[in-house]
């Protein structure tokens, strides 16, 4: 096995792993979309209305992101957006964390406030930060197997 | 590969095409699609559309909203509130300071209450305390109960019950006083109501209420009770069918 083709390796692993944490985040949230009201609510960054527009949208935004990365289309683009939703994500967490808010951050699904001293913001972003990691490599080598990016280049000099 | 090593090939391709150009060959050049961005952008736009078609849908559901004034009667026993009289029967279980349960009642409130007033149905509201510790001081779920089966006993259970959520503090937060709970009363509310509110006079029977739907498989969902949690029939109701209360009362 060449170079290459041990690093495609890698970056498909990473590529279906950031489409599974978008799938299954996603998926949670537009099954429960009262509670993602409240996950967005909790954050207390939005207006009400602002709330209902981010919570009802965010989860297909989610879904769209990791279906496009399960497929491999365009990937440096969708990992960039993947990367820059993340960052909000984690903005969110230390803004909420600085303000001294007690909220779960509802990554995947709950969300809202909890209890004092039941607060996980260092595990949550360092969670997000994993992902990030997966997305910077993809970013940097978009490269992959099985990604219909690869099938469109074939036949191309 | 290093950075040298990637350079040196680059240079070294720079200077192969150039000799190919000095030869007057031409070499097609790698062209970059734009399908791939194409499809990105219009799987984005599709992912928004749904959303906003999700949001519209469940707003125009909800549009009779506030207009829906309470014109049906209630009686109270222990922690349970008996609202309307009609045939078909619900059983719902909210704690006031539960984030969900107005969600729940900015969404169904108008129809419940217009299915109230209609006589086609109903509810049997239980006074839930299960959020006592997320406020501090801790109790606000247990006083805002107690509060709300005191306006029961004082006849003016359906505004307190919508006053209650329109008021709704935040989790974490001190919750409102038993002043504040005292004067969001109607005026004309009799006196003893807040010598109900400030003396906790129905806590004793929140919290048993509490005890025994938390304990009751049938409200259970992977075990665990939440609010707002509305039974018809003794099972569970799935709110996130939008169509569920028109399933009950026909």
């Amino acid at each position: 096995m060449s170079r290459a083709q041990v690093l495609d390796v890698v970056g498909t692993l990473a590529r279906l792993g950031l489409a599974a944490v978008w799938l299954i985040s996603g998926g949670i949230k537009a099954a429960d979309a009262d509670q993602t009201y409240v996950a967005v609510d909790a954050y207390d960054v939005l207006s009400k209305s602002g709330v209902e527009v981010v919570a009802a949208i965010l989860p297909f935004l989610e879904i769209a992101l990791g279906l496009l990365l399960l497929v491999g289309i365009g990937t440096r683009l969708v990992v960039a957006a993947s990367i820059l939703l993340l960052l909000v994500f984690v903005a969110g967490v230390a803004q909420a964390w600085a303000r001294g808010l007690l909220i779960d951050c509802g990554c995947f699904g709950g969300g809202g406030a909890v209890a004092p001293g039941a607060t996980q913001y260092v595990q949550e972003i360092l969670r997000d930060t994993g992902f990030l990691a997966l997305a910077a490599w993809l970013v940097v080598r978009p490269s992959t197997l099985f990604s219909l990016d690869a099938r469109l280049s074939v036949g191309r000099t | 590969m290093g950075g040298a090593a990637r350079n040196d090939k680059q240079r070294r391709q720079a200077e192969a095409q150039a000799r190919l150009r000095a030869a007057g060959i031409s070499v097609p050049q790698k062209k970059k699609s734009s399908t791939p961005l194409i499809v990105v952008v219009v799987v984005l736009v599709v992912a928004v559309l749904i959303g906003g078609f999700v949001l519209y849908a469940r707003n125009r559901s909800t549009t009779p909203a506030a207009a829906v004034s309470p014109s049906y009667t209630t009686t109270a026993s222990g922690a349970v509130v008996t609202a309307g009289k009609g045939k078909a029967v619900i059983d719902v279980y909210e704690d006031f300071l539960c984030p969900n349960c107005e969600r729940f009642e900015a969404r169904d409130g108008a129809a419940i209450t217009a299915a109230l007033n209609a006589g086609t149905l109903t509810v049997r509201y239980h006074a839930i305390a299960i959020l006592d510790r997320n406020t501090t001081p801790v109790g606000y779920s247990t006083r805002a109960a107690n509060a709300a089966l005191c306006a029961a006993a004082a006849n003016v259970f359906p505004a307190y019950h919508a006053a209650l959520f329109a008021q709704q503090p935040a989790e974490g937060s001190a919750g409102l006083t038993d002043q504040q709970l005292a004067a969001l009363a109607p005026a004309g509310t009799s006196a003893d109501f807040a010598t109900c509110v400030t003396s906790g006079r129905n806590a004793a029977a929140v919290t048993a209420e509490t005890q025994k739907a938390v304990s009751d498989p049938n409200l259970q969902t992977q075990g665990q009770f939440g609010t707002p949690t509305v039974a018809a029939n003794g099972t569970k109701v799935n709110l996130n069918d939008s169509n569920w209360l028109k399933a009950i009362t026909g």
